[in-house]
């Protein structure tokens, strides 16, 4: 993305031009909305916090004072939604007990997954992290964030960001250990 | 080296951000535990890049700028109201001091004696007023200011 568009953009926002504000949905609603979509299960429930996320970029636009990248901002304005969003959603997840708690280990024969069922087993498996393990992976894995970029969204040290994926993906591999063979 | 130490190590190796050292890679090569843990780790490193994007549905745009229309009408009737109340509040404040200045002052009684001051002569009037200025004084700026804020708030919301 050009950064000097994207000045001009926030500019023309600022001073109350919808259609520059149409154009910025136009222009970050697959980036919002794929990180949503990818934390919350449910595709309505994601449009409505995507679309929430827009009105928090329109109503905090006045005072973006552009140090940060537009995107970097509104990533943290995704994880903010996302962090407000889970907490009573946490207990609701539906999950495949069977099969995560290795109540019914499948047979060896059965051990070869497919990729799509390797995939629906990864979402779910992705659905019993915590929140923000979540949300890295969803970011970290989508548009190729930095890390540095991640660090600076979610005001952690760079550190913290490469050890929190690391678990992440420590606690992914362990959940689909049968799977993944 | 324990399998443990190894474990921690092979997200890193699997993303490719870290090279295993020697005692790493001896470790891997000895231990078939450790050594499938690292294909398990790369396995998912692949799935997770190949995790496919979620796109954002076709009306997303129109739904979103509805409701952000909704949210500034919201807003402006809301503000509207604000302006409203506050306005109001303010004449009632400028009223009630006008109000009392007459009173305080016996300005009531001096317009019903208008005549018979005229007959008196002015000098009675300037000290039957002069008491009064600070509540004049008061009275002007309380106007002023309210034509103050009516002005700020004009501006802002235009
Ligand atoms: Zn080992």
């Amino acid at each position: 993305m050009q950064v000097v568009n994207e000045r001009e953009l926030v500019e023309r926002c600022r001073l109350g031009d919808e259609r520059a504000f149409e154009e910025l949905v136009d222009r970050f609603k697959d980036l919002v909305f794929g990180l949503i979509a990818r934390t919350v299960q449910d595709r309505s429930r994601a449009e409505d916090l995507a679309q929430d996320v827009f009105l928090r970029i329109h109503r905090g636009l006045p005072y973006f004072r552009g140090e940060a990248r537009l995107s970097t901002w509104i990533y943290r304005i995704v994880a903010n939604v996302c962090a407000q969003d889970q907490a009573p959603r946490e207990a609701m997840v539906s999950l495949d007990d069977d099969r995560m708690s290795g109540r019914s280990m499948p047979s060896v024969s059965d051990r070869r997954f497919s990729d799509l069922e390797l995939r629906d087993r990864l979402e779910k498996a992705i659905v019993r992290l915590p929140a923000n393990y979540r949300l890295l992976i969803a970011a970290h894995y989508l548009d190729g964030a930095r890390y540095e970029e991640l660090a600076e969204a979610l005001q952690l040290p760079l550190g913290t960001v490469k050890t929190q994926l690391y678990r992440a993906k420590q606690q992914l591999r362990r959940m689909l250990e049968t799977e993944l063979k | 080296m324990l399998c443990t130490e190894v474990l921690d190590a092979l997200e890193p190796i699997a993303a490719g951000e870290l090279t295993p050292d020697d005692r790493i890679a001896a470790h891997l090569a000895s231990c078939p535990h450790c050594a499938a843990a690292l294909e398990d780790a790369r396995r998912l490193e692949q799935i997770l890049q190949a995790r496919p994007m979620p796109r954002a549905p076709a009306q997303f745009t129109s739904r979103t700028m509805a409701r952000v229309r909704r949210a500034r009408w919201r807003t402006e009737q809301f503000l509207d109201l604000g302006f409203n109340v506050t306005l109001g509040l303010v004449l009632l404040a400028i009223l009630g001091s006008v109000w009392l200045v007459l009173h305080r002052s016996g300005l009531v009684a001096v317009s019903n004696d208008a005549v018979a001051l005229l007959g008196t002569g002015l000098v009675t009037l300037a000290r039957r007023v002069a008491p009064t200025v600070p509540l004049y004084a008061g009275a002007t700026a309380l106007l002023v200011t309210a034509l103050g804020i009516w002005w700020w708030a004009e501006r802002e919301l235009t």
